[in-house]
């Protein structure tokens, strides 16, 4: 009896356990380091010296960059990543809909997702280029001057939104996968008592994904953050310093300054911040997202007895 | 169930083991191989064809000596990721390609008592110029292998189209300035010239040698040199051009719209060559133009040198496979891809009598008596990242700064 | 459902105008990939090249040892894709339908692994891997996907949130144990979530140069990604190579992508009813 309840306590622990020899093998080593690090000058090339909150100090009264680059990211996480959520669901909306060669857009949509990083951040670069690109040679040739994406600071970050929203297929993917998750008959029955497509996307869709919404919402917050590759390459943090991401600023000051500890500050003011913001989202969540294994869900009733 | 569950899952993992294992062990790095030979690794920057010409090159080395192992390690454009994360987990190659020395030297072997054991002889042959680039504070971390200074590429082409002289190696600004005017009036949606909108603050520092300052004094003093008259009137040279339209500010390089044959002229490295054959174009090459009233034009030097790592278990090796790297025969098989930088082999090569390297050389040798800011400043990454947001402020189009300002504003740090 | 023609139209432009807009980038990379370095970047630019150069696909192929790179991409992405939906499965399982002391501050830790930048872990971990003898092999590419990753654990938990309590009550009168429950319950629920899963981890192992450019040292261990980032160089970019490799390397994935997509839809049907 005493084993059997044991082993009921030991049961989800057993299921998670993967995932915690993983953390504890891989993960929170490296992670550990890095705070420590963040309390060190550490050039890379020599051994580092510890230098208190030295590093903190010096971000939060010093650096004028860590500021700016903190506001770029926090303007384009609040464009992008609800921009990027819409767009994801409005695709995945389309790609449901049951008409023919449908799935050929599905496929056409999620093509960019799959293209190399490096490939598609020099692509951009070329299309975007204000005086040889070919999205301003098109544009001319409708009598419109393009501006000069890259150059003029204030279309840059547009031209950043722009490229990193082609990549949105891999959150369509996700919300579609939701989507279709859905039971037809859930639909069969609002459509008998009269409700319209839009009523229908509103009471019952969005309800049955707020789950994945709010999965979408954290990890697009997060990768806004981070967001490197793209920039680096298509902009370089330019034009005017206009695009310097708080990821490059940190990428900048590890790979290109050799200032590690200073990055490994960087890092981790960036995850209080983000952490805050994600705590945030969870608190509010309660509200607005609903799941099944709690009582009184959205779909609970009408799911409900259709199981026997 | 539970059993063959786990048992499904030790034995995948299992199977993964083995696939990624590729032999496998290797915990205890001791430098040496298996079979006890001292085992070298070789990092390059170079990229695809380039790399495979190298790799011939290595195991030839290889299968001269029985007792060291040189492998191939090729990076490309992510070399100084891979070097930085390298060092910073003191696990660098043994051998690698360098160039920025104020930024790596730490880490780096100094190569100075290994050079003096090779007789003077040895240290004379390579261009002298070459050392103070592959050395810091008078230590010398790299053997040179290859460099390239910048000149002046121009388009035949264009030139013929706007019927007039193509330039020559006494040419000053001004007369570049003309011959882009007429090109821009003349030949419909051309262009002139073209220099960087965003330029390496490493390379401008050329323009300002060439006009008689520099960035900053020998003890980085910045205020009244970066903006010093003569600093002021280059850069304002420049932003003139563009702003009177007969030059373009280019987003990248240039180098795309000059093989489009969308400018005339542009100023690059030796770089350039490969993909301006490659694009069949018919161009020429000549030095950089002086400021008129002032002497030759300088150029800044991108030196290739070849460094070794300070944790290195088998420096002695590594040695071997330097010297073997930066000999005449490598020097000399390398011509298409590196410039020869020993005397011996130039000569032989008859490289000045080859057009299009002459200018490379000739600038090497007007330039010998400069030193990159880099050199002086510490920190320097730092102060080029806050150098370059000076020079866009000066040149982007949405803002053109005012040159004296910006640059009083930037000495002033 | 029936649709009305007017919905039908409208449907069918609003999916072409999105198609438009993520279709023509990728057009006009397929079609410069086949012309001369020249061609490329003439101004105005052409459409179409003069000649279609089959020749650079295979010029661009035999620049690197590609065959080789291809076959360790296969090895770190199938190795990766098996050990990610396993072992992520189990452990979403574990915080999605159990109550248990900590599981609150467990999940919180494991959304915080994905909010540090990997900057600033990876020498840390390349050290960690020093040690065990990882470095230059694929181990350190494959092993940690089979610990589950925090990305497709919180998607997985947020799919297994959505089904409904009374599945495994049904099962656990039947007297099965929890491993059976999430075994031969769960598991052919939630197919087409565990096939996202792998189709987004297919996607993501392999197009990422930088773990392998981190932790590899020997050409003949390079995967796709990595090669294809060996095109750009430290001056110049050799872009129709680059240009040719990305398409070589698109078609793998679509495929999957398309043989999944069915399964994505058919998992459904044929479960929840």
């Amino acid at each position: 009896m005493k084993q059997k309840k044991l082993m009921k306590t030991a049961t989800p622990y057993l299921f998670i356990l993967p995932w915690i020899i993983g953390f504890l093998v891989f993960t929170i080593g490296p992670l550990i380091f890095s705070l420590i690090m963040s309390f060190f000058d550490w050039p890379l090339t020599a051994d580092p010296t510890f230098r208190g909150f030295g590093n903190y100090i010096e971000m939060f009264t010093k650096d004028k960059q860590f500021f700016k680059s903190l506001t770029i990211s926090l303007k384009y996480a609040a464009i992008f990543v609800p921009l990027n959520m819409i767009i994801a669901l409005f695709l995945a909306m389309l790609i449901t809909q049951p008409v023919k060669g449908v799935k050929i857009f599905r496929t056409i949509y999620y093509i960019p997702t799959v293209i190399s990083g490096v490939a598609v951040s020099i692509l951009w670069g070329w299309i975007l280029n204000g005086d040889y690109g070919v999205l301003n040679y098109l544009l001319s040739l409708i009598g419109i001057e393009g501006p000069k994406w890259l150059v003029d600071p204030a279309w840059a970050i547009l031209a950043v939104i722009i490229a990193s929203a082609f990549g949105v297929g891999s959150m369509m993917l996700i919300f579609y996968t939701d989507i279709k998750n859905i039971p037809i008959d859930v639909y069969e029955a609002a459509s008998i008592d009269g409700a319209s497509p839009a009523r229908q996307f509103f009471s019952i869709t969005l309800p049955i994904i707020t789950p994945t919404i709010l999965f979408n919402l954290i990890t697009s917050i997060i990768s806004s953050f981070q967001q490197v590759t793209l920039v680096m390459l298509l902009t370089g943090g330019g034009p005017l310093k206009s695009t310097y991401f708080y990821g490059l600023y940190t990428y900048n000051n590890a790979f290109k300054h050799h200032k590690l500890g200073y990055a490994s500050a960087n890092a981790w003011v960036m995850f209080i911040i983000i952490l805050f913001l994600t705590a945030l989202v969870f608190k509010s969540s309660s509200a607005w997202v609903f799941y099944e294994t709690e009582a009184g869900g959205a779909g609970k009733k009408k799911k409900g007895g259709k199981k026997s | 169930m539970k059993k063959r569950l786990v048992s499904i899952l030790i034995l995948a993992m299992a199977g993964t083991m083995i696939f990624s294992g590729c032999g496998g062990g290797g915990g205890e790095d001791d430098g040496k191989t298996s079979d006890g030979k001292a085992k070298i690794r070789f990092a390059t920057w170079d990229e695809a064809e380039d790399v495979d010409t190298q790799q011939a090159m290595v195991d030839r080395f290889n299968e001269e000596h029985d007792d060291i192992e040189v492998t191939l390690e090729a990076y490309g454009g992510e070399f100084d990721t891979k070097i930085a994360a390298g060092m910073g987990s003191k696990d660098a190659p043994d051998v690698m390609y360098m160039w920025n020395y104020p930024a790596y030297a730490n880490g780096l072997e100094e190569l100075d008592s290994y050079i003096d054991k090779e007789g003077a002889d040895y240290k004379e042959n390579f261009y002298e110029t070459l050392w103070n680039y592959n050395s810091l504070d008078g230590k010398t971390y790299g053997i040179p292998v290859g460099f390239t200074t910048h000149a002046l590429f121009y388009n035949r082409e264009i030139f013929k189209e706007a019927g007039i002289a193509e330039p020559t190696n006494d040419w000053t600004w001004d007369d570049l300035i003309k011959a882009a005017k007429t090109i821009t009036e003349k030949c419909e949606g051309k262009k002139g010239f073209s220099f960087q909108m965003k330029p390496d603050p490493y390379d401008f520092e050329m323009y300002l040698w060439s006009n008689g300052t520099a960035y900053c004094d020998d003890e980085g003093n910045l205020d009244g040199n970066l903006n010093s008259k003569e600093a002021k009137e280059v850069f304002q040279m420049f932003q003139d051009m563009e702003e009177e339209g007969y030059a373009v500010a280019t987003e990248k390089s240039g180098g795309d719209e000059f093989r489009a044959g969308s400018t005339g002229m542009y100023i690059y490295g030796s770089w350039a060559i490969d993909s301006l054959n490659e694009a069949e174009m018919n161009w020429g090459v000549v030095k950089i133009p002086s400021f008129a009233g002032k002497g030759p034009s300088a150029s800044i030097l991108s030196s290739s040198g070849l460094s070794i790592s300070k944790d290195s278990k088998n420096k002695e090796a590594a040695w071997e496979f330097v010297k073997y790297w930066t000999s005449e025969e490598l020097n000399t098989e390398r011509i298409g891809s590196e410039q020869p930088v020993l005397y011996s082999v130039v000569e032989a090569e008859k490289m000045m009598e080859k057009p299009e390297y002459a200018p490379f050389y000739e600038m090497l040798e007007q330039s010998g008596d400069y030193t990159p800011a880099s050199f002086k400043v510490e920190r320097w990454s730092e102060l080029a990242e806050s150098l370059s947001l000076t020079f866009e402020e000066v040149f982007n189009p949405s803002s053109m700064a005012d040159v004296s300002d910006s640059l009083d504003t930037a000495a002033d740090q | 459902m029936k649709m009305s023609k007017t919905s039908k139209v409208i449907i069918y432009i609003l999916l072409g105008i999105m198609a438009v807009y993520f279709l023509s980038p990728f057009i006009y990379m397929l079609f410069t990939a086949f012309k001369t370095e020249a061609e490329a970047i003439a101004y105005p630019p052409k459409l179409f090249p003069a000649k279609w150069l089959w020749k650079n696909f295979i010029d661009a192929w035999n620049a690197q040892p590609f065959g080789r790179y291809l076959w360790n991409s296969i090895l770190v992405t199938v190795g990766t894709t098996v050990g990610q939906v396993l072992s992520c499965s189990l452990v979403a399982y574990g915080f999605a339908r159990f109550n248990f002391k900590g599981k609150n501050i467990l999940f919180m830790i494991l959304l915080s692994t994905m909010m540090i930048p990997w900057d600033v872990t990876m020498i840390p971990q390349y050290m960690e891997f020093k040690m065990f003898g990882w470095i230059n092999t694929l181990k350190p590419l494959i092993i940690p996907a089979w610990f589950g990753s925090a990305y497709y654990i919180f998607l997985m938990r947020q799919f297994l949130m959505g089904v409904p309590r009374d599945y495994e009550e049904a099962a656990r009168i039947d007297g099965a144990n929890a491993f059976q429950i999430y075994w031969k319950i769960f598991m052919p629920i939630l197919k087409p979530s565990l096939i996202l899963v792998g189709v987004l981890n297919m996607i993501s192992v392999w197009n990422d140069y930088l773990g392998p450019l981190i932790f590899l040292q020997d050409r003949d261990k390079y995967t796709l990604a990595l090669g294809l980032a060996g095109f750009k160089g430290v001056h110049e970019t050799q872009i129709i190579p680059m240009l040719c490799i990305t398409i070589i390397m698109i078609i793998p994935p679509i495929i999957v992508f398309i043989i999944a997509q069915k399964y994505i839809v058919e998992g459904t049907s044929g479960s929840i009813k």
